[in-house]
């Protein structure tokens, strides 16, 4: 007999959360037809270079998933073998790379390493020696992407290190292996099997990322597929030309998404770490923290340089505009309302993935969440602009809801990500309980489901507004003066070479996205277990 | 002789610590049983040096075990399941329990040997993945032949097993304790298990050791 039938029968969750991957498979088909159309209408020229194109994504986002994976393997090694004070903190810390904007790190990484940076005037004060600056270029976009994808994979990675059967570990080390022979013979037998979908996941992180392309590419002969799009809307006219960037970049997406889903997928679940010590040799350990200290100064120094540049002079004048406090408030307003959206969505479309009882419906119910990776930002945005477009809709007053549906679709694979896997448990730990006890789909949700994921809602929650405070590619096609947020005013502070401004922008970009991703799934839990009438 | 004396310990937030006391001698099997929970697993993680006592001492023929980490303690352990690496062929899991520096030639006979000592000639190519539940048994039983420790440390080794491959594994474990005088500890709850191998019987009850 199948597990799944001793689960309540819930028709009504699944109808709604089909009806939903209708309504967003509409929505992304609209947007497709959108592309093609503008595509087959258009006529004339374009002077864009696609090959060269795909050639440089290619290389950035192939070069950057070896490279993090590399980064994330050492760092998963490292923190797992180590225990001490602060550990947690260090670990947070690599998990908070997910939602850390990639304006901010490209922003820190130039104040380090730029020709003005700490690095640059230092040797200069102490050698009267400058040399160029690695910060631009393809050097630059690998280091900002290896700073965030190493993190956020040193993170999973070490999940599944956590994850090893204590049993395993007792015999490995009651049978006295090395270090090398532990990770040869253990470790690597729990992480290979999340290479390739992890390396899959970076690949396409990469190959879509926008705002360090932008910043550090350095002109357009490191340009990618995503940022040239943006340049022949934004800056060329060039319609055709990102007509057939899109295409091209639905189309290699699509293809990496079809062979990624080959692999074995990466947990969403982070486990806490909770293994018995067994400590490596002296000259071992002596490796394995200089390995974590070169990690967490890797990725905390470009976002601690963030912070002191733009905790200083510039902040008062910025927070003395009200150009600030409005692009503040759109930025707050467009998360919110994004993780809201994406909340409603995620949990419509999990709890209908946990109800439906046969594995066809459960992958047919899940396609929503790839969505975007078929789709990056600027790809969506470029879609929905001419969409409204043919439409007849002015492009300014479509914009703001435009932006909350395009960043809550971006966000919707991670939310789904971080749902689903709970519910399942959930429904698989007490769905007997649930059935004999004869609740409705509602009293289900309110006194059994709710409580228990009360701090994956949070997170959840926190990850869809961190990524829309974040984000730049899709504002950027529809912002305007009156319309910006925050990514969006700091990008344009830099291109008028106000890099005071710039910086005491990114430094409380920072800020909020902290405070949003620590504060959000500690209130949300609070929220959820407290008593009720 | 392998003697705890009042091997005291407490997980966090255990109110009453264990006052673990016991003796094993060479070429015998004492058997450990208990409720679940009652602390069967922490005794052999004690004495396997995966945890420490709070007080108390453990001596093998009059040396001092405490200072020893678990990979130098003169332990070998058999548990349920995870006793071989899946992805090494039986040889290869095998050789694990080689000495450092044995070199490959001298390496390989011994291993042969330990596998035809456990019934087990012609697996040495054979993956530990498409092994039964009693080869893999055999096999990590070969290993700890070739780590040559006088004691050693089963925790439920046949609950997985078959009532007949059960019945086979269990003589060995019996032959090879009496045959290499190990100093043989038997963590379970099957009666029959206990009735067939063990010389001595302890009880494990309120935290303390009641022999049987």
């Amino acid at each position: 007999m199948s597990p799944m039938l001793t689960l309540p029968h819930r028709p009504g969750r699944v109808a709604m959360a089909a009806a939903m991957t209708l309504a967003i498979a509409l929505l992304i088909a609209a947007v497709l037809w959108a592309i093609l159309d503008a595509a087959t209408d258009a006529s004339g020229g374009s002077r864009v270079d696609i090959s060269h194109l795909l050639r440089m994504t290619a290389l950035q986002a192939g070069l950057t998933m070896v490279l993090s994976l590399l980064v994330g393997t050492v760092l998963a090694w490292a923190l797992n073998r180590l225990r001490f004070a602060g550990r947690d903190l260090v670990v947070g810390l690599f998990a908070a790379a997910i939602v850390t904007p990639g304006m901010v790190v490209a922003f820190g990484l130039l104040s380090i390493w730029g020709r003005n940076g700490w690095i640059n005037q230092a040797s200069e004060a102490l050698f009267g020696v400058s040399f160029d600056s690695p910060a631009y270029g393809l050097s630059g976009i690998l280091l900002a992407h290896v700073i965030l994808d190493g993190a956020f994979a040193g993170r999973i990675l070490l999940a599944r290190l956590d994850a090893i059967p204590h049993s395993r570990l007792k015999m490995g080390q009651s049978l006295g292996l090395s270090a090398w022979q532990r990770f040869a013979l253990i470790d690597w037998l729990a992480l290979r099997g999340s290479l390739p979908g992890l390396g899959a996941i970076i690949f396409l992180l990469a190959f879509t990322s926008f705002p360090i392309v932008l910043l550090l590419g350095g002109g357009p002969a490191n340009q990618t597929l995503e940022v040239a799009i943006f340049t022949a809307v934004r800056l060329d006219f060039d319609l055709v030309g990102a007509v057939r960037l899109a295409l091209t970049q639905i189309g290699v997406c699509s293809l990496v998404i079809l062979l990624a889903s080959a692999f074995t997928p990466v947990p969403s679940a982070l486990s806490r770490s909770a293994q018995p010590s067994w400590r490596d040799s002296a000259p071992v350990r002596v490796l394995q923290w200089a390995v974590l200290a070169l990690g967490a100064i890797g990725f905390a120094l470009p976002l601690l340089s963030v912070l002191y540049d733009g905790l200083g002079s510039g902040l008062l004048r910025v927070l003395g505009q009200a150009s600030f406090w409005r692009a503040t408030l759109t930025s707050v307003v467009i998360g919110g309302s994004s993780a809201l959206l994406t909340l409603g969505l995620a949990l419509i479309l999990a709890l209908g993935r946990s109800a439906a009882h046969r594995s066809s419906g459960r992958v047919l119910l899940g396609i929503p969440a790839f969505a975007y990776l078929a789709v990056p930002a600027v790809v969506l945005s470029l879609g929905f602009f001419l969409l409204v477009r043919n439409m007849g809709v002015p492009v300014g007053t479509a914009a703001p809801i435009v932006v909350v549906i395009a960043n809550c679709l971006l966000s919707l694979p991670f939310a789904i990500a971080t749902l689903g896997p709970p519910l399942d448990a959930i429904m698989r730990t007490r769905g007997k309980l649930i059935r004999s006890l004869g609740l409705s789909g509602w009293a289900q949700f309110v006194r059994i489901e709710y409580p228990l994921l009360g701090r994956d809602i949070g997170l959840m929650l926190a990850l869809a507004f961190c990524f829309s405070l974040g984000d730049l590619g899709v504002i950027a096609l529809f912002g305007t003066q009156d319309f910006q947020t925050l990514p969006l005013m700091m990008y344009r502070a830099l291109g008028s070479y106000k890099s005071n401004d710039a910086a005491a922008i990114a430094a409380m970009l920072l800020i909020f996205t902290i405070v949003a991703f620590v504060g959000l799934p500690r209130l949300i839990e609070r929220i959820a277990h407290a008593p009720r009438r | 002789m392998l003697r705890a004396d009042e091997l005291v310990f407490a997980h966090p937030g255990q109110e009453n610590p264990y006052h673990f006391s016991l003796e094993a001698q060479p070429g015998e099997v004492t058997a450990i049983s208990g409720a679940s929970g009652s602390g069967k697993s922490t005794l052999l993680d004690l004495l396997a040096g995966f945890i420490m006592p709070v007080s108390g001492a453990l001596a093998l023929d009059g040396e001092a075990l405490l200072s020893f980490p678990p990979e130098a303690r003169p332990v070998s352990l058999l548990l349920q399941a995870d006793n071989l690496f899946e992805h090494l062929s039986a040889e290869e899991n095998a050789a694990l329990g080689l000495p450092r520096g044995t070199s490959k030639a001298a390496g390989r006979q011994q291993v042969a040997a330990a596998l035809a000592e456990v019934g087990l000639t012609g697996f040495e190519a054979k993956q530990a993945a498409t092994l039964s539940g009693g080869q893999k048994q055999r096999v990590a039983l070969a290993r700890t032949l070739l780590r040559n420790r006088p004691v050693l440390l089963l925790d439920e080794p046949f609950s997985a097993l078959d009532d007949e491959t059960r019945k086979t594994t269990r003589e060995l474990v019996g032959e090879l304790t009496r045959r290499h005088e190990w100093h043989t500890v038997l963590v379970s709850h099957h009666a029959d298990d206990i009735a067939e191998l063990a010389s001595r019987h302890y009880r494990i009850r309120d935290g303390q050791l009641e022999r049987v």
